[in-house]
């Protein structure tokens, strides 16, 4: 039975080197504990090949095998694609929720409601007061000079809030557009996307392991998924790239990276929710334009109302502007004079009336609208964590059991240690007894 | 429950139940402070809406509030300015009842004459009274929204049917002018037949209108009544929709502050502890 007599300490050396690389990784693991989107990492072992050792014997010469040590495999991350996909499609319907919510929050602010009423409501509560005291006084200037100043003050407030609203249209189609611009959010997460693909994939090929480089096309693919609807897939001409579409459209294929155009409310997410809220074409409700809409109609409501009400010729409002951008105030204090008692009855009596119901229900709506964008938020915003809560409790790191793991390690290492230790006072009993002859 | 727990689960699961409860305890503060339970309309939708409702609803009843004290000013200058014109009427059917005795001499009927057309000025100065710079006596309907459901009261009373033309007619300034020249003129007759029955005619007309007067006067009365009782409800059910109940929210906050303090409390312990704690280097 021959055994080579240095095998042994190649097995002790094998054994060290495994646990320094286990050590190692441990120690990457701690380090990295707190580290967004790290992915926890696991050193794969197997025994190497065994040395086969031949015996002499009276039956003749038969084999067996000597284990030789073990093998560092390959250091790969525990991670779970499904709970990827499950992540990032909840994530995007938080992202649709959080920017709704946002936005719709900020129409509910443009309504300016402070102290129980809202600019528009009190304006509108003047204005009809205004026209009470215009019948009971109908030759008074006083009168007739406050009813033009609050009309107009009416008509201006109503302009201003069809303004802000307006103006968060533009403002939510600029924000949509400086995410889509090359080098706005979208792009710079494509374009990472896309040269990790290259990258990971020319590591792959060279036999290593782009475990760090896969967390960071990870956390990138993350982060669009609040932008919008992603479907990632595995790349046709080379699997370890991935391709991505937002909403339908291939944004990454493999190397290459593709900008959308524009948005358009298909695309889910944030960049969804900012296409319908920046719509000023859309009759959906829970919308910007919506609420425009509704302005509009208590603005084409009043100068109808209010103008049908007076005899023909002398209208109060301009009939030009029947909108809530361009309502504006047509009679002068001297033509108010001329309104008359009967009239101005008559328009006082329009208090509590449609306009005043239409803006009540407006009120309503805006506020059912938000609150529901804000608990389909914070719905979201559980089922977002709950996810996340899984994924990390698959590839998060546990402080805990990495100190565990350092401990079992440190002994392995001094474990291996000792047999080398062993091995050589072993080989050199041998050698001196050896060397001593013929000397 | 997670088969394993990493730090940065609880640690974030710490961090979100913390700013859960900030939120929470903002809201109130934002009620208590406010004393509104609205704030903002989607703080409750439909509330928000009642609340413009309400709030439109009382400016609307104060314009009538306005209105019916409007109305009563009118109606007690009329009221005031009918009395006078009623005791002149009367002092003038008095001159005529001595000038149809044919008591006086002609002198004595001229001085008479000229009382009359000294109160017949009076009167048609009475009927020239304005209240806030309008008269109330116009032949112009003016009116009033006193109520909801358009209830309107006329402000103005016309005395059209009452006064006349002065000349040709058998109203009360023709008839009055008539009593006078037939005092300068001694016409007896005259005075003590057509001119008094004219004149009792004339009388009980404006009797009629004084009651009227009146009536409307009772009946503002009673709208105003109703306006108030309206009122107080509205206020009652504003209040109920948009006032904090300060007890409870008082009580919810202290909860919420416990809870906030006991969170941060154990968010501070739980993310120390670990097995490093406990490992000694050896």
């Amino acid at each position: 039975m021959t055994i080579p007599s240095l095998s042994g300490i190649e097995t002790a050396l094998s054994g060290l080197e495994a646990e320094q690389t286990e050590l190692d990784t441990t120690g990457n693991n701690i380090d990295n504990a707190s580290t967004p989107g790290y992915t926890e990492e696991v050193v794969n072992l197997a025994p190497s090949t065994p040395t086969e050792i031949s015996s002499e014997s009276a039956d003749g010469a038969s084999f067996t095998q000597l284990g030789s040590g073990i093998d560092v495999e390959s250091i790969t991350r525990v991670r779970n694609e499904f709970l990827d996909a499950q992540y990032r499609a909840q994530n995007t319907l938080l992202g649709h929720a959080t920017t709704t919510a946002a936005q719709l929050g900020n129409a509910q602010s443009a309504l300016g409601e402070s102290g129980g009423t809202t600019p528009v409501a009190t304006a509108l509560s003047q204005f009809w007061s205004d026209w009470n005291s215009l019948a009971d006084n109908p030759s008074s200037a006083a009168a007739a000079q406050a009813l033009v100043d609050d009309g107009t003050t009416l008509a201006q407030t109503l302009q201003s809030l069809s303004s802000s609203l307006s103006s968060l249209q533009t403002q939510a189609a600029a924000q949509g557009a400086a995410i889509i611009a090359p080098n706005g959010e979208l792009g710079q997460d494509v374009n990472q996307i896309a040269s990790l693909n290259t990258a990971i994939s020319d590591a792959i090929n060279a036999g290593q392991d782009p475990n760090t480089l896969e967390d960071e096309r990870d956390n990138a693919l993350d982060d669009l998924s609040s932008l919008g609807n992603i479907s990632v897939t595995a790349d046709a001409d080379n699997p370890n790239m991935v391709d991505v579409a937002l909403g339908g459209a291939e944004v990454v294929g493999g190397a290459g990276a593709d900008m959308p155009a524009g948005l358009w409310v298909g695309m889910g997410g944030e960049l969804g929710a900012l296409a319908l809220q920046s719509s000023t074409s859309t009759n959906a409700t829970g919308t910007i334009q919506s609420y425009i809409n509704s302005l509009n109609t208590i603005a084409s409501d009043l100068v109808s109302t209010v103008n049908g009400a007076l005899p023909p010729g002398t209208p109060f409002f301009s009939a030009r502007g029947t909108t809530a951008a361009t309502i504006t105030v047509t009679a002068t204090p001297t033509t108010a004079t001329t309104f008359g008692n009967s009239d101005a009855n008559s328009v006082a009596d329009l208090q509590g009336g449609s306009a005043d119901l239409a803006y009540a229900a407006l009120v309503g709506q805006i506020g059912d609208d938000v609150q529901s964008a804000q608990r389909t938020q914070t719905t979201q915003q559980a089922v977002v964590t709950a996810t996340q809560n899984q994924r990390e409790s698959i590839s998060g790191v546990s402080l805990d059991q990495e100190m565990t793991n350092l401990v079992s390690e440190q002994r392995g290492y001094q474990a291996s240690a000792q047999t080398l230790n062993t091995l050589s006072s072993v080989l050199e009993t041998l050698l001196s007894a050896v060397g001593s002859v013929g000397m | 429950m997670f088969e394993r727990i990493t730090e940065l689960m609880s640690s974030q699961t710490t961090l979100n139940d913390i700013s859960g409860d900030l939120d929470a305890l903002t809201t109130t503060e934002n009620e208590l402070s406010s004393g509104l339970k609205i704030n903002e309309p989607s703080d409750d939708p439909y509330g928000a809406s009642v609340v413009v409702d309400l709030n439109s609803q009382l400016s609307q009843i104060t314009n009538y509030q306005n209105n019916i004290t409007d109305a009563n000013g009118y109606l007690s200058a009329a009221g005031g300015a009918l009395t006078n014109i009623n005791n002149m009427v009367n002092t003038i059917r008095e001159l005529a009842v001595e000038g149809a005795n044919g008591t006086e001499n002609t002198s004595d009927d001229q001085d008479e004459a000229d009382e009359v057309n000294q109160l017949i000025s009076a009167i048609t100065q009475a009927t020239q009274t304005t209240y806030n710079g309008n008269s109330v006596f116009s032949a112009t309907p003016a009116t009033r929204t006193i109520g909801p459901d358009s209830q309107t009261v006329q402000v103005n009373t016309d005395l059209t049917s009452l006064l006349g033309n002065g000349t040709s007619d058998t109203l009360l300034l023709s008839t009055l002018n008539k009593i006078s020249s037939d005092l300068s003129s001694g016409n007896t007759t005259g005075l003590g037949t057509t001119d008094l029955q004219n004149l009792d005619a004339n009388l009980s007309t404006l009797q009629s209108i004084q009651a009227n007067a009146g009536a409307l006067t009772n009946r503002l009365t009673e709208a105003s009544s109703a306006l108030t009782t309206l009122q107080s409800t509205d206020h009652t059910q504003l209040a109920n929709t948009q006032d904090v109940n300060m007890a409870q929210a008082a009580t919810t906050y202290s909860t919420e502050q416990a809870s906030y303090t006991a969170a941060l409390q154990s968010g501070a312990q739980i993310v120390q502890e670990s097995l490093l704690n406990f490992l000694t280097p050896g």
